[in-house]
């Protein structure tokens, strides 16, 4: 699974507390993906991640 | 049966759901939604969506793990507890070992339903039937002024319509505190935006509405656009009879239970904040913890109590603000970063107890460190 962080994201973290695993904020506070690709057994994690996005800024591409 | 039924369309309902998947719930999953949309975000409707800048298809979430049925169009019309059965509106009846009720809220409106020319904004439907009707536009009465309302000015204002907003109250006081409000309210008059304030309420008048009137008929605003920003209802009507306590929303101990097996999330779930008064928390962040409570709460008998929690954001005017903490705020803050005069600026709220809230207004920081800003107040345990 792939994700992608969109110029839609605001910052308000809600990925990184729901999914810490797969989710951090760069400098400015923006998301960022910590793998190029999802390992297979966060793949679940990693959706609820991107779903709780309010601003729909994370893309899944599987 | 081995089943939990999730009924609801939104994000409480979409967390809740894909929660029990995550947490290894073996058993049926089936989610019940009225909408005819697979799950999105209301978020940017009174912002992007009606500015025309985002796509109706953006504001969609990511779909939902195909090992969750998910029932579209389909309403639930009542809940047995004590058989542990839902009725559905195809007339199906579904039995359940687990529920999460996470059927949210509507818009409310101010006229009867027969009446036409009071826009609302909740639903992507909402937001299209306003889109459509602001192309020709040139004023604008926006009734309320509390989050939505103001967005929906801002955005109204931005699309260079005349903008009017009516409230009973100063707008965004009661839920801001004053000293925020008014940073807000100085910044939406610079821009244009004219406010009335109306103690005893408003009177629709028209048929489509046209004017807004109050003060006993001295007062009156036109608008070729009429919203009403005047708050929500919970969706509880189909819980009558249910055997579960409701108060404004349906009644959830500090674990989201609402009774044996039966949990509520987001906009729909009320929670005891003092002797016998009940409040619902109506935002995203609290509609995603409640959402994995209910998850967890139904798949553990021995979860402990969650903490809500108080991280909020609006937009609107040119400003884009972060608020991490309990509302309102009281007194005055203290500047941490940044300046006042330009409008971008990070800010602390402390009293007898310590930091209370903090709050970035077009300040880009990691949200992490507004939250600890903001004590430990607003941050889960």
């Amino acid at each position: 699974m792939k994700l992608e962080v969109s110029n839609l994201c605001e910052g308000h973290a809600l990925c990184v507390q729901t999914a810490p695993e797969v989710f951090e904020l760069d400098e400015d506070g923006y998301a960022r993906i910590k793998f190029d690709r999802v390992p297979a057994d966060l793949e679940r994690v990693a959706e609820l991640g991107a779903r709780v996005c309010p601003v729909a800024a994370i893309v899944v591409e599987q | 049966v081995n089943r939990i039924v999730v009924v609801g369309g939104s994000i409480a309902a979409a967390t809740a759901a894909a929660t029990l998947r995550a947490d290894g719930y073996k058993g049926d999953v089936v989610m019940v939604s009225e909408e005819l949309v697979p799950p999105y975000s209301r978020v940017s409707l009174s912002k992007g969506v009606l500015a025309g800048t985002h796509s109706l298809d953006s504001t969609l979430l990511p779909a939902l793990p195909n090992d969750i049925e998910l029932r579209l169009g389909v309403k639930a019309v009542y809940l047995d507890s004590q058989t542990a059965r839902v009725g559905l509106s195809s007339g199906e009846i579904l039995g359940f070992d687990g529920l999460v009720i996470a059927t949210g809220a509507r818009a409310r409106r101010l006229t009867e339903p027969a009446r036409t020319g009071e826009y609302v904004l909740r639903t992507q439907d909402d937001a299209m039937l306003l889109a459509n009707r602001l192309s020709g536009s040139r004023s604008a009465v926006v009734v309320g002024g509390g989050f939505l309302g103001m967005e929906v000015a801002s955005t109204l204002l931005n699309h260079g319509l005349e903008v009017t907003v009516v409230d009973r109250d100063p707008p965004l006081e009661r839920l801001l505190g004053r000293w925020l409000a008014d940073l807000i309210v100085a910044k939406a008059k610079t821009l244009g935006t004219r406010f009335a304030v109306a103690p005893a309420g408003v009177e629709l008048v028209g048929d489509p509405v046209d004017r807004v009137r109050w003060n006993g008929g001295d007062s009156v605003v036109c608008g070729d656009l009429i919203v009403s920003a005047a708050g929500d209802l919970a969706n509880i009507e189909w819980l009558q009879g249910s055997g579960l306590a409701l108060a404004d929303g349906v009644v959830v101990d500090d674990r989201g239970l609402a009774a044996s097996g039966i949990a509520a999330a987001g906009d729909v779930a009320a929670r005891e904040i003092g002797h016998g008064v009940f409040r619902r928390i109506p935002h995203w962040t609290n509609a995603v913890r409640q959402g994995q409570a209910a998850a967890r709460a139904l798949l553990d008998p021995s979860v402990g109590p969650f903490q809500p929690e108080h991280y909020f954001w609006t937009e609107q005017f040119g400003l884009e603000i972060k608020i991490a903490g309990k509302l309102p705020l009281r007194g005055d803050p203290r500047v941490v970063d940044g300046s006042l005069e330009e409008c971008s600026v990070l800010l602390q709220w402390s009293d007898t107890r310590g930091d209370v809230a903090a709050v970035s207004v077009n300040q880009r920081i990691p949200v992490a460190r507004l939250k600890s800003l903001a004590g430990s107040i607003s941050s889960p345990a």
